[in-house]
Order: C-alpha cells, then structure tokens, then sequence
C-alpha cells in the first residue's frame, strides 16, 4: 500500500514538473505584454520597456526558468505581477470560493443524480427511465454558461431568491459568502449531475442482474435494502470514479460559472490572469490545479481499497 | 421526488432566509468594469484607475461641468508670470491627509517631482519644466523654459494624475495610499471590492459642486467598487438590486433598463470616439494618397451603424469635438464620410498601389472595434484595397502596435478628453509618428498659444491639417451606456463618474 502511494507520489512530482515547464514556456510564447497593460493606453513604448526591466521581464528566458524553478522548489511560486503580492497569498485567498463551490455542485449533482440514476435502473425501461435518461443528455449538451445566464436572470434578477453575482462585500461572513455560492452550485451541479446519472444508472443495472440480487431476493430481503445494501454497494467503485473525476475537474477552476457569477475563485484568476499576462500566477495557478487534479484521482484510487476488501496495493 | 423536495426547499433556505450582511448605514456599490492595475492614478493612464481613486486622491486642480480648469487643492487658480512660464500656486490652508499630516509646499512640490519624473503624462512635459520649488509653506511656483498651455489641464487630469501624497510616502511605488481625498481607502481584496469610507477630516471647498468641481460632501457612508468583468453580470446586479451604480453596460440592455422597476439607464452623449490609429513609420499608410484613399472608402454611417446598432448610441460627425464643446470647430470637416469608392480607386492609381495588403489590427475585447473594421474591410475592398484583418487579443494589440513593421492602422477608442493637447495622436513623438512640418508648426504654436481665442483658432487649424493629411481618423462619436439605482442622486456622470456628492433614495 504505501509502496503504491510512494510510487504515485513520484508521479506527482514527475507531472508537477512538466505542468510547471510547459506553463512556463506557453505563456511567454503568447504574445502581449504585462507591462503595458500595467501601465495602461497611453503609456509610452520606453515606460513598459523601463517597467518590464524592473519586473525582470528583460532577463533570458532561461535565467527566468532556472529562478522560477529554484523557487517553485522551495514553495515559492514568485510574485504576481499584476497584484505585486506572493502567487501563494493570491492563490490562497482564490482557494475558499473555489473549494465550496466545488463542494456544494458535487453535492448537489449527486443529489441529483444518485437517487434518480438507481431509480432510473430499478425501474429499467420505465417511463420515468427514458425521462431521466433524456433529461441527463440535456443537461450534458447545455452549456454552462446559458443555464447559469438564465437562472441568474430568472432566479436572482426577477425572483430575488439569490444573489446575482459576487462573494459578498466587505461584512459578509461566512454563511453570507456561502449563500452566494448556491446559484452558481446549483447551475455546475445540474451541469454534472448527467454524467453521475448515466454511470450510476448503468453500474446499478450491471449489478441488478447478478445472482447474488436474486439470491437477496429469493431469502425475502426487502427491496430497500436489496437495491441500497447490496447493490449500490457493489455499483458504487465506477460512480466513486466519476465522482472523484467531477471533484477534480470542479476544483480545477469552474471558469465559465466563476466568470457568469463573477466569483473570485481560481477560474475567475486564471482567466484574469491571462489577460493581463500575469506570467506568475498563470504558472502558479496549473502548478496548483495539476496537483490537485493528480492527488484527487489518488485519493479515488486508494478509496477503492476502502469501498472493496478484494482490492489490494 | 422527497430528496428534489428537500433539496429545492434547502437551497432556497440559504439562497433567501440567511439574513443580509449587516450594511451601514449608507453605502452603495458600484460595479466597474474590472480590477484597477494599480491604486495609484499617477501611474496608470486607465480610465477604471481614475474613477476608483479621484475619491480618495487629489489634484491641485480638476474640471468644472463644462471642462474649465478649476481649483481643487489649490486656492485658486495659478497667477502666471506675463511671458507665460512662471506658475505661482496657492495651496489651500488646513487640508489634512488621510494619515493626519497637514499638507504643505513640501508635500506639493515632492509629488509634482514624482508626476514629472514616473508619470506618462507628467514626462511627456518634463522637458519644459524648469523647476518646481516652495516658495512658503502654502505656495509652490513651477517655472518653464517656455509657455506651455496645457499644464494646468495636465495637473487637473484624473489620468496619469499630477496627485498629491504626503512626501513621506513617496518612491517608486506608494509606501501607503494616503490622499486628501472625501473618501479614504479602508480595505482592497483584489478581484472582490475596494472598500472606501468617510474621511472625516475631509474639508470640502466652499463653491457649489459643478462637475468634479467645488464641495465634495461626501453623504454615503462607504463607498465599494466591485470589480465586474463581464457587462452581463453587471446588467444582472443593476437590475437585481445589487448594484447602485453600474459603469460600462451594452448598449442592447438600454431598454430592459428602462423599462425595469430598479433602475434608470444613464446615456452619457458624446463620451468619446473610435479612433483608426494610422502608421506614418512604417508601410503603406506612409504614402499620403493612399491615406486619402482609405478616407474617400470608408462608409463610417454604415461603421457606426454596424458598430453601435441604433443611432441613439453615436453620431456620424468629423469634428474632434461634437457641438457644445469649447472645442468644436468645422475645419476640413467636408473630407468626413465620402463614402466614393471611384475617388478612392483615383487615389490608389496615383499612389501606385500594387495590392500590398493593408493591415488593420483590431480585437474583439470592444466588439465595436470589430464591427467597424468588418464593414470597412468590404468598403475598402470594393475600392480596390487588399485588406488583412489581424484579430487579436487587446493585450497583444497594445504589444503588437508599438512595433510599426506589425499594422498599417490599429482600432482604439478615447473619450473626448477636456484639453485637445491631451491626445498624444496629435504629436509626431506619439507611436503614430505623424509628422508634417506644418502642422507641427501649428500644433506648437497651439501648445505654447495662452490667448483662449487664438488656441481655438489654432486647434481650428490643427483640426484642418488632421483631416487633410489623413494624420488619425475619427469614425464618429459614441455615447456611453451607464446605469444607476432609482432615486440615486448626485452622481457627477462623466466617462469618470464621481458619487462623493450621491446620496441613496
């Protein structure tokens, strides 16, 4: 077991390093420069020279590398240009919205699509079956950004049930933050909850047909327990990794809902950041992003271990 | 269906039934168009710079409603010397800085050193700027090697502002955002909001508020300007309530904002004009018939109208200002919208044009700029030109047109600026490089001219040579969309809309 993981963490740094490279050398191979966006319209060609020689903008490219490098080493991912603070402060303070957003959609997409998906293969070529199957196309096939265009029209603008947009202003606290985030999650939980429902619903209807769900029944096992105790347990290995995968791929940075919801989350920075040619915090944020995204799907490959004795390290 | 309903009734629960943050009592809020780079206006020449920090910093002097220059930190206005170049300026007594130090001749003159040395705008005059010395505690004297008229324009300007900080403070960068301003700067999470409050030691001017003129009264408590990038959001949030002030909205949410019961639409008229950025460096926009070719082709109606999609939001006009201006004036203003693509062709055969393409750099970041260069590439087509479009994003445009071997013209905008000076398209040191012996004759003679009478006639002139020898083009004017809670008052609406005179309904 921890050999594994020992194994998969080499892999880790191995992956970081080449996030970490490639980052480096995309975002000076795209045009435009910090500089002058820095200093805005009217600034002359000499200021953005003067300015990109004190931000060491100037210097080779690979005496940039080995310093960024150096750094990143030791947790330094540099100093944004663009907020003149530490790429970690950023991140850090873009981390809270992101991490709950994630949350609340991947609860709100499983809440969505666990109970209909076992409904859905209970009751396998049923009317409410083809509906849900429909329904989860649909909600796969529309973008993100027109449901959360609509609902932020329709429930925050005309109904007022939610906030149209933003984290909360300067005396929100917790929970007001947190209020903010349930039109967003909702939207990215609808969104995601399609694919959820079609492995749950296939992964329940392989398991209804083995015998030992007969068995259950034959012994006059009530229905309830029969689908939730011994089928969802065993369908449960493929709906965990598309779960996981759903964690990953939202905590990577929604960046389509943060920008709608304008949610200063890591999405939202990333997007930004690139525009502004933030060089630092663009690297910084995949560095971050690659790792999570890596130690994620570790933490879903080791739960298998947990959900099934059989599997071993 | 008892978990949906659960659920429903959950997210319902804390979408609406957690109370409200706990506001003061007046505040508003404001959403801009994104992050300022920077809260110092003196090193930033963005327009989201100057509306967020003129709260907060000050200027010796600023504008009045119909872009006088009028005192602000000053008393009054400068006397200047007979031969134009001495400025004596006194400083109004007891104003405080946000810190609690008193501001004096000191603090004055070591700003004005950092404007004039770190400034865009300030180094573009460094050259004419002798010295700049305190004279007593509250008088400052800046002395030219010759007259130049725009100063006092330059040194009331919220751009790449001539601000004034305490000394202490000053260097490269701020050591502390510490102004005079009404407001003060309590907080700043980027990307969320800038928090500003009351200053209580503010000590507004006795002269009624006209423009950004006269008594700041600062009436709300706090002021917050929320960083919104994208103009739908900031549609949602005016409409919704969240927002009191929304700067920057697309000119297709006018009527849903009319018509809603939360807020008016706020049209600021004549907020400024596209501009086609011509290359006198480098390729063909160098050959001066060839110039006049583009001007014969372009249809601007059709531009403008593909551009702005209804003409309550812009105006097919030639003149650099539109009527009611001190600046209007009609010179050369019949070589506007020819529109003859036979007179273009006539040009480009006496220019000897061989199908060089012509190399229009635009972006979709202001998809007017877009839209215009689409409809003119099939007029310019139809005249016999070779258009290449280069679509970029506008980071890469501002790099790309500071290398004239990359663009024959590139799209940008500006709004009318109050001094014609201020525009640096006008100057061949600008990245443009037009140059034409007379009309650098006249545009020096404009900046050093203190008559008012004869600077007009001077810009008259000035505007004559524009028009003639194709130096920049103006497609037309275009009016800002903005749009401000019901029953808010006081709001100062310019293209840097001030609210320290606003007050909530």
């Amino acid at each position: 077991m921890w050999r594994y993981v020992l194994k998969r963490l080499v892999g880790l740094v191995v992956v970081v390093f080449f996030v970490l490279t490639i980052a480096f050398v995309i975002v000076r191979l795209a045009p435009g420069d910090p500089a002058a966006l820095l200093l805005g319209p009217d600034a002359t060609a000499a200021d953005a020279a003067s300015l990109r020689e004190r931000l060491g903008l100037e210097r080779p490219i690979f005496l940039q590398y080995l310093a960024f490098l150096g750094g990143a080493v030791t947790g330094d991912l540099g100093q944004s240009i663009f907020f003149n603070q530490p790429v970690t402060q950023v991140l850090a303070q873009r981390a809270e919205p992101t991490v709950f957003l994630a949350l609340f959609s991947l609860l709100f997409a499983v809440m969505i699509a666990a109970p209909i998906g076992i409904y859905a293969a209970y009751r396998r070529g049923s009317f409410l079956d083809q509906g849900a199957v429909s329904l989860a196309m649909l909600a796969a096939s529309v973008p993100s950004f027109w449901t959360g265009l609509l609902f932020q029209r329709y429930l925050a603008t005309d109904l007022g049930w939610f906030p149209s947009s933003g984290y909360g202003g300067p005396d929100a606290g917790f929970l007001e933050r947190m209020r903010h985030l349930m039109l967003p999650s909702l939207v990215l939980g609808i969104v995601n909850s399609a694919l959820i429902l079609r492995f749950t619903r296939a992964s329940m209807l392989d398991v209804l047909g083995e015998d030992y769900i007969r068995t259950a029944r034959s012994k006059g096992m009530g229905e309830a327990r029969v689908i939730l105790r011994h089928a969802l347990k065993n369908a449960a290995i493929p709906i965990v990794t598309v779960v996981g995968l759903t964690f990953a791929l939202l905590v990577s940075g929604a960046v389509v809902t943060e920008r709608v919801f304008n949610l200063p989350g890591m999405g939202n920075l990333v997007v930004n950041s690139v525009l502004r040619r933030d060089y630092p915090v663009i690297q910084g944020t995949l560095i971050v992003v690659a790792t999570l995204y890596v130690a994620i799907n570790l933490a879903v490959d080791l739960l298998y271990a947990v959900i099934d004795r059989r599997v071993k390290y | 269906m008892r978990t949906f309903r659960l659920m429903a009734a959950a997210t319902l629960l804390m979408g609406t039934a957690i109370a409200g943050p706990a506001l003061s009592q007046t505040s508003l809020d404001i959403a801009i168009i994104g992050e300022p780079q920077s809260l110092d206006p003196m090193m930033s020449t963005q327009d989201v710079v100057s509306i967020v920090t003129q709260h907060f910093v000050e200027t010796l002097y600023t504008f009045d409603s119909s872009w006088n220059v009028a005192p602000l930190l000053a008393e009054s206005l400068p006397e200047i010397s007979a031969d134009g170049k001495t400025y004596l300026i006194r400083l109004r007594d007891g104003i405080t800085f946000h810190d609690g130090s008193a501001m004096d001749s000191a603090d004055v003159v070591a700003s004005l050193e950092r404007w004039k040395t770190q400034a865009t705008r300030g180094k573009g005059v460094a050259d004419r700027i002798e010295a700049i010395t305190a004279v007593d505690p509250l008088t400052v004297q800046i002395s030219l090697n010759a007259p130049y008229a725009p100063l006092l324009s330059l040194l009331a300007f919220s751009n790449s502002a001539a601000a004034v900080y305490p000394q202490e403070v000053l260097g490269e960068t701020l050591g502390a955002i510490v102004g005079t301003g009404p407001y003060r700067l309590v907080d700043h999470k980027p990307d969320q909001y800038i928090q500003l409050a009351r200053f209580d030691g503010y000590k507004p001017r006795s002269e009624p508020a006209s423009g950004t003129a006269g008594a700041r009264a600062a009436l709300v408590d706090e002021l917050r300007f929320v960083p919104v990038p994208d103009a739908n959001t900031r549609v949602e949030g005016l409409l919704s309530g969240q927002f009191d002030y929304a700067d920057g909205l697309p000119v297709e949410a006018y009527d849903r904002i009319a018509a809603s019961d939360a807020a008016d639409p706020v049209l600021l008229d004549g907020f400024g004009w596209p501009v086609w950025a011509i290359n006198h460096k480098a390729g063909l926009l160098t050959n001066r018939d060839i110039r006049k070719a583009l001007q014969a082709a372009l249809p601007f109606d059709d531009m403008m109208f593909a551009a702005f999609g209804d003409d309550k939001f812009f105006a097919t006009e030639a003149a650099m200002y539109p009527e009611g201006w001190p600046w209007h004036v009609t010179n050369g203003t019949e070589l506007y919208n020819i529109n003859d693509p036979a007179r273009a062709a006539e040009y480009l055969k006496a220019a000897g044009y061989d199908g060089t393409p012509l190399r229009i750099l635009t972006s979709r970041q202001y998809e007017f700029h877009f839209k215009m260069a689409e409809v003119a590439k099939i007029a310019l087509e139809a005249a016999g030109f070779t258009v290449d479009m280069n679509v970029v994003d506008w980071a890469t445009l501002g790099q790309q047109r500071n290398d004239p071997a990359l663009w024959d013209i590139y799209i940008t905008h500006s709004p009318f600026l109050p001094e014609p000076a201020l525009t640096d398209l006008y100057f061949s040191t600008s990245r443009l490089g037009w140059a034409n012996s007379e009309k650098d004759a006249v545009l020096a003679a404009f900046t050093t001219e203190t008559d008012t009478a004869k600077r007009l006639d001077l810009f008259g002139q000035l505007q004559g040579y524009l028009m003639d020898d194709v130096g920049f083009i103006k497609t037309g004017s275009f009016a800002a969309l903005q749009g401000q809670r019901k029953g808010l008052t006081g709001v100062n609406l310019s293209p840097w809309p001030a609210f320290w005179n606003a007050a909530r309904p």
